[in-house]
């Protein structure tokens, strides 16, 4: 096999574009599971994002608007989920269940009643979000190639990250965020509303999402089908797992998700490996974690329960000796 | 009556009954906006999932079989709840079962009723295997299971799609399907109209036998209390992580009989799409049907009819799309999970009712 031939800037290129809409919706779970609250529907935001950025690119003629205008609807469903968590008490997991059935559903729904359409709707004048050269990089010969030249949504999910990690680590809102998460009880006994904080959480989340989702409709492609996000919300719940809920990891697992794409995609147009081989790969890497993660716990534990027992028997024998040379 | 069975049967029968009803006053604004009559649309769509015209053209019955596997994976859902444990997993352990008695439906020959039980024993061992691992995981290192089962079920769902796209596909053609079952794998349906066959008298087996365990058998009790409450289990002498390990074995093992049914009864094979939310699906009806293996099942046919009424009835006879079904779906599974919504309120009428009757006997007697 001529490895060459398969690693090329393309494949990098590739699967960057691949990566984008998991890295953004993982980043959207990654400040949720620091909130304490599980968002197992980044799959419904990412695909409500994905309706309504094409609609509203169709309506509003700017690709850009629409783009702003599904991460407005991501953010406002983000709001409805909280409400109807905190207010109502409804469980988190139900919820989340709930909305992906709800938004699933309905999108083909609107699709029919309004699109006439049955599967994928289009139209000739949406126009695919423009890639933008940087200027100065793109002269570095190969190299300028890797990091120039995508749309704005990319270069959005490389800030995102960085701004989600100065959010988290380094302002206010984000030290309440991880006590919040951390425990909920004492940090409402600080003062910090739990209620504020896991709201706008949920809505970051969903601006996210949704703009990972938009990405999908009018930046990679230029058209709405059914079940777009295809799976993608669930992959970036454990990408954010895998990325220990730490902006910068969970940026680097959500591009290793995309390449694993991008690669099986390759390998299928230039050998016969099939594609779906390399694309279960990380989703086995992070069930893998998961367990090593909870192993080095239990560990840690027995460990710890070994040193405080040697150490009790310690000090009881030296009492017990202080006590006979007392007597 | 005293207080505490009014407030059971006010938890068991008012709040689903009120959530159906306002999952369909919301979806109502979504038929509106189509340009049709909510109740002319609502009619068309119980019309058309719950009624019978002729024996070979019968709503009910398509029902029926598509009820079976909801009634299945709702059933999982309910045995891994009663153990403690928040499975997901249902999907993925109906697509192993699936595959399993697909392949086995046409790799190995014997004669027909043996075929069919043994491949129907395969896919619960599969599915059970399945549901087993990330009991032991959560048990034994505390991996919670809620994740482990998400990654669990999408390894399962690119591991059946890369099965039937290379070593076990059929042929070229534009989906990826596995080769046709033998014949002496078949169930054969009760009436050639409809898919709906034996795999719904197992279900309903699967549904009194599930009940009994849980109810009358002392594994059944040992699952429940570990489930409800570890620690006075533990100190009652039951030894609770054994019964959370054999929740979740059986659980996936009923999964995996609902992909042995829907590969041996429905497709004849293993297919792309072939689950399309069936574990989803289960699992709120064993939310929506209170945990309990009868309620379960008795949403999960009413899903499904839902679900072929929105197909039949609204899509074709009031031009209502038909994903507007899963919408309303969704919908009452929001109001049902907001139980404290009705509550409140059912004690505020409850309250004030009482208050005008006390005031009114206050008035006679004067």
């Amino acid at each position: 096999m001529d490895w060459g031939n398969l690693l090329t800037v393309d494949l990098v290129r590739s699967g960057v574009r691949l990566g984008t809409p998991v890295i953004l919706a993982a980043l959207g779970g990654t400040i949720c599971n620091r909130a304490g609250v599980l968002n197992l529907a980044l799959e419904g935001m990412m695909l409500l994002g994905s309706f309504v950025g094409i609609l509203a690119a169709f309506f509003l003629h700017s690709t850009y608007l629409g783009v702003l205008v599904a991460g407005l609807s991501g953010g406002l469903l983000g709001a409805v989920f909280a409400l109807v968590y905190l207010r109502y008490r409804v469980d988190l997991i139900v919820l989340a269940i709930a909305i992906n059935l709800f938004i699933a559903e309905m999108t083909v729904f609107f699709m029919r009643t309004f699109l006439g359409d049955v599967g994928t709707w289009s139209d000739p004048s949406i126009q695919q979000l423009p890639d933008i050269s940087i200027p100065l990089i793109d002269r570095i010969p190969e190299f300028g190639r890797l990091l120039s030249g995508y749309n704005a949504i990319v270069y959005f999910s490389w800030f995102a990250a960085v701004g989600m990690y100065f959010l988290l680590f380094h302002t206010k809102f984000g030290r309440h965020v991880r006590a919040v998460g951390e425990n909920q009880a004492a940090a409402e006994t600080a003062g910090i509303s739990v209620q504020r904080v896991q709201t706008f959480a949920l809505v970051i989340s969903g601006f996210l999402c949704a703009f990972g989702g938009a990405f999908l409709s009018v930046g990679h492609l230029t058209l709405f089908t059914r079940n777009m996000s295809n799976g993608r919300g669930w992959i970036a719940v454990t990408a954010a797992l895998f990325g220990q809920n730490h902006p910068f990891w969970v940026f680097l697992t959500g591009a290793f998700f995309g390449f694993t794409d991008a690669f099986g995609i390759r390998l299928q147009t230039t050998t016969n490996i099939p594609p779906a081989l390399v694309q279960f790969l990380p989703q086995v890497f992070t069930l893998l974690a998961l367990i090593l993660v909870a192993a080095r716990g239990k560990i840690r534990e027995a460990v710890a329960r070994r040193a405080f027992r040697s150490r009790a028997r310690q000090e009881r024998a030296t009492h017990e000796a202080e006590q006979m040379s007392g007597a | 009556m005293d207080a505490e069975t009014k407030e059971r049967l006010i938890r068991s029968l008012m709040v689903p009954i009120l959530a159906i009803i306002s999952g369909l006053l919301v979806a109502s604004i979504f038929v509106l906006i189509a340009g049709v009559n909510p109740l002319v649309a609502y009619g068309e769509l119980f019309q058309a999932g719950f009624s019978c015209a002729s024996l070979t053209h019968c709503n009910l019955f398509t029902t029926l079989q598509l009820g079976t596997p909801l009634i299945l994976t709702g059933l999982s859902a309910v045995v891994a709840f009663r153990s403690g444990l928040f499975s997901l997993g249902q999907e993925g352990q109906l697509l192993l079962g699936g595959m399993m008695a697909a392949w086995l439906g046409y790799a190995v020959h014997l004669p027909p009723v043996v075929h069919t039980l043994f491949a129907m024993t395969a896919a619960m061992l599969v599915g059970g295997i399945y549901g087993w691992f990330p009991g032991v995981l959560r048990v034994k290192l505390g991996v919670n299971e809620i994740i482990s089962t998400i990654v669990l079920n999408n390894i399962a769902i690119l591991f059946v799609r890369y099965l039937i796209n290379f070593p076990l596909r059929a042929d070229q053609s534009t989906t990826a399907y596995s080769p046709l079952i033998d014949q002496t794998a078949r169930m054969l349906p009760f009436e050639p109209g409809s898919k709906w066959g034996p795999g719904f008298i197992i279900a309903i087996l699967f549904v009194i036998a599930v009940t009994i365990y849980l109810f009358r058998t002392r594994p059944g009790y040992e699952e429940r209390m570990s489930g409800q409450a570890p620690f006075f289990a533990r100190f009652g002498g039951v030894p609770s992580e054994g019964a959370a390990i054999r929740g979740m074995f059986f659980s996936g093992a009923i999964s995996g009989m609902a992909g042995a049914i829907q590969a041996l009864g429905v497709h004849y094979r293993m297919l792309d799409g072939f689950s399309a939310g069936l574990g989803f699906d289960g699992l709120t009806a064993a939310i929506l049907g209170q945990v309990h293996p009868v309620g379960t099942a008795l949403v999960a046919l009413f899903f499904a009819g839902v679900r072929q009424g929105a197909q039949v009835g609204l899509q074709f006879s009031a031009h209502v799309p038909r994903e507007l079904g899963g919408g309303i779906i969704a919908l009452m599974i929001v109001f049902v999970a907001a139980d404290q919504l009705y509550l409140a309120n059912i004690h505020r009428v409850s309250a004030w009712v009482g208050r005008i009757r006390g005031r009114r006997t206050a008035e006679e007697r004067a």
